[in-house]
């Protein structure tokens, strides 16, 4: 059985649980506790350990989908998490312009030292005030062929979409 | 839908780095404690901008100034008012009751004024309203002011080492051009001590190197880059160094090289989902 992962990453709050379990196959696993810090004022639960997503692809090969912890205090299983992974997926709370520079941190962890194949999902583009994806690659200054797509985490369509333009990239990386 | 926040979490060069690169029509409101202000945009560049209290209209303004006369106002207004499409700044210069180029250099400069202001603000709402114009009897500058030049303006006026920090965190950055800095380059006025950071860029030298070279402080140094870079001019980038070490102590490992048929597969699985 071949196992390959996806890494699912972006600052508190953007919405990376809800993206895994609009697509995992199984339950999803989040080591959640009640937030301690700051991070209360935005939610009443946060992500202190990580989301575990899992999708079977064929019986000898499963993807894993695995979400980052969003604080910064968490930033060493950020190296652990993105050991081996085929692509990333950066979300992004388009609504919320303060997450903006932490946004731009977390890429340049995963993405300076290394050709990590990844796209930027602009995501809760169904809020009212939400950047849309033209304006957050201006915001994050991201490379033209950097791909920012629209997303709602809470839409499976919309994960999908995000989880195959990621897979369109890691395709045109990938060899014969 | 409108573009909303605070300059304390995105600034206000960002955002005119983002009118600029968007093309973006409309009006920027911004809002701290009882002041406020309005910037108005065509295209990504400035025409008018005003002030809570210092909010004047074109005629008010040149008359303040001496240039225009109370009767040849009052003419201009009446003619504005019988013609729609045009506004007040168009129709005094149709009547020629002040050169292109005097209305331009009074309207400059009160804009500028009130604009350069805004940048000392360490916080303060933002609301950007898409294709919002200008009353027409506002400032309007016959030619629109690039914000470039605004930037570069308004980041010789921060002091503070935690905004730059956030876009320059390491002397140890390389600095490089962006690869068609042309046009932009057009609208920047540089200062003496600037022009001697932007001989030393090169692609190579990092941010100590150039302040050892230039013998400028790294605090200069950094804010000057800051300012190249807020106006789209200039690229920081990291040195290559050897793949970083985990805390266990191993080699980051690289990206796994996939085959074509491993990443078709779960295409076509997530297709059919």
């Amino acid at each position: 059985m071949q196992t390959v992962k996806m890494v699912i990453s972006g600052a508190v709050n953007a919405g990376k649980t809800e993206f895994i379990k609009a697509i995992s196959e199984i339950e999803v696993v989040s080591t959640e506790r009640r937030a301690t810090d700051d991070t209360k004022l935005i939610k009443k639960e946060t992500t202190v350990a990580m989301d575990f997503g899992r999708i079977a692809i064929a019986d000898d090969l499963v993807l894993h989908l695995f979400g980052t912890p969003g604080q910064k205090r968490f930033d060493f299983m950020w190296e652990i998490l993105s050991e081996g992974m085929l692509g990333l997926v950066i979300l992004v709370d388009s609504t919320r312009p303060e997450t903006f520079r932490e946004t731009n941190r977390i890429i340049d962890f995963f993405v300076s030292y290394r050709d990590t194949p990844y796209v930027v999902a602009a995501n809760k583009q169904d809020k009212p005030n939400a950047w849309s994806p033209d304006e957050l690659r201006l915001a994050l200054r991201l490379p033209p062929h950097v791909k920012v797509l629209p997303c709602v985490a809470a839409e499976r369509e919309s994960v999908k979409q995000v989880l195959l333009e990621l897979l369109y990239v890691i395709l045109q990386q990938s060899e014969e | 839908m409108a573009l909303v926040g605070n300059i304390r979490d995105f600034s206000l060069s960002d955002f005119l780095y983002l009118v600029d690169r968007g093309y973006k029509t409309g009006c920027l409101h911004l809002n701290r404690l009882d002041e406020s202000a309005s910037l108005y945009f065509d295209k990504g560049k400035l025409i008018t901008a005003s002030r809570k209290d210092h909010a004047a209209s074109v005629t008010d303004l040149l008359i303040q100034k001496n240039k225009l006369t109370s009767l040849q106002a009052s003419d201009a207004l009446v003619a504005q008012r019988n013609d729609g499409g045009a506004n007040l700044s168009q129709v005094l210069l149709q009547r020629e009751y002040i050169s292109r180029e005097e209305l331009q250099k009074i309207l400059q400069q009160y804009i500028e004024e009130s604009v350069y202001v805004l940048f000392g603000w360490p916080d303060g709402e933002f609301r950007f309203e898409q294709n919002q114009r200008p009353e027409v009897t506002s400032p309007i500058m016959p030619v629109p002011l690039p914000v470039e030049h605004l930037i570069m303006e308004g980041v010789r006026r921060i002091d503070e080492w935690g905004r730059i920090k956030d876009r320059i965190p390491s002397n140890d950055l390389v600095v490089k051009f962006v690869e068609q800095p042309g046009d932009k380059a057009k609208g920047v006025q540089l200062a003496a001590e600037e022009w001697r950071v932007f001989a030393r860029i090169n692609g190579k030298d990092t941010l100590a190197e150039i302040s050892q070279k230039t013998g400028l402080s790294e605090f200069d140094v950094s804010r000057i880059v800051y300012g190249f870079l807020t106006a789209g001019l200039v690229d920081v980038i990291k040195k290559p160094k050897p793949l970083p070490v985990m805390a266990t102590g191993r080699p980051m490992a690289e990206p796994p090289r996939v085959k074509r048929g491993l990443v078709s597969r779960i295409i076509n699985r997530i297709r059919g989902m």
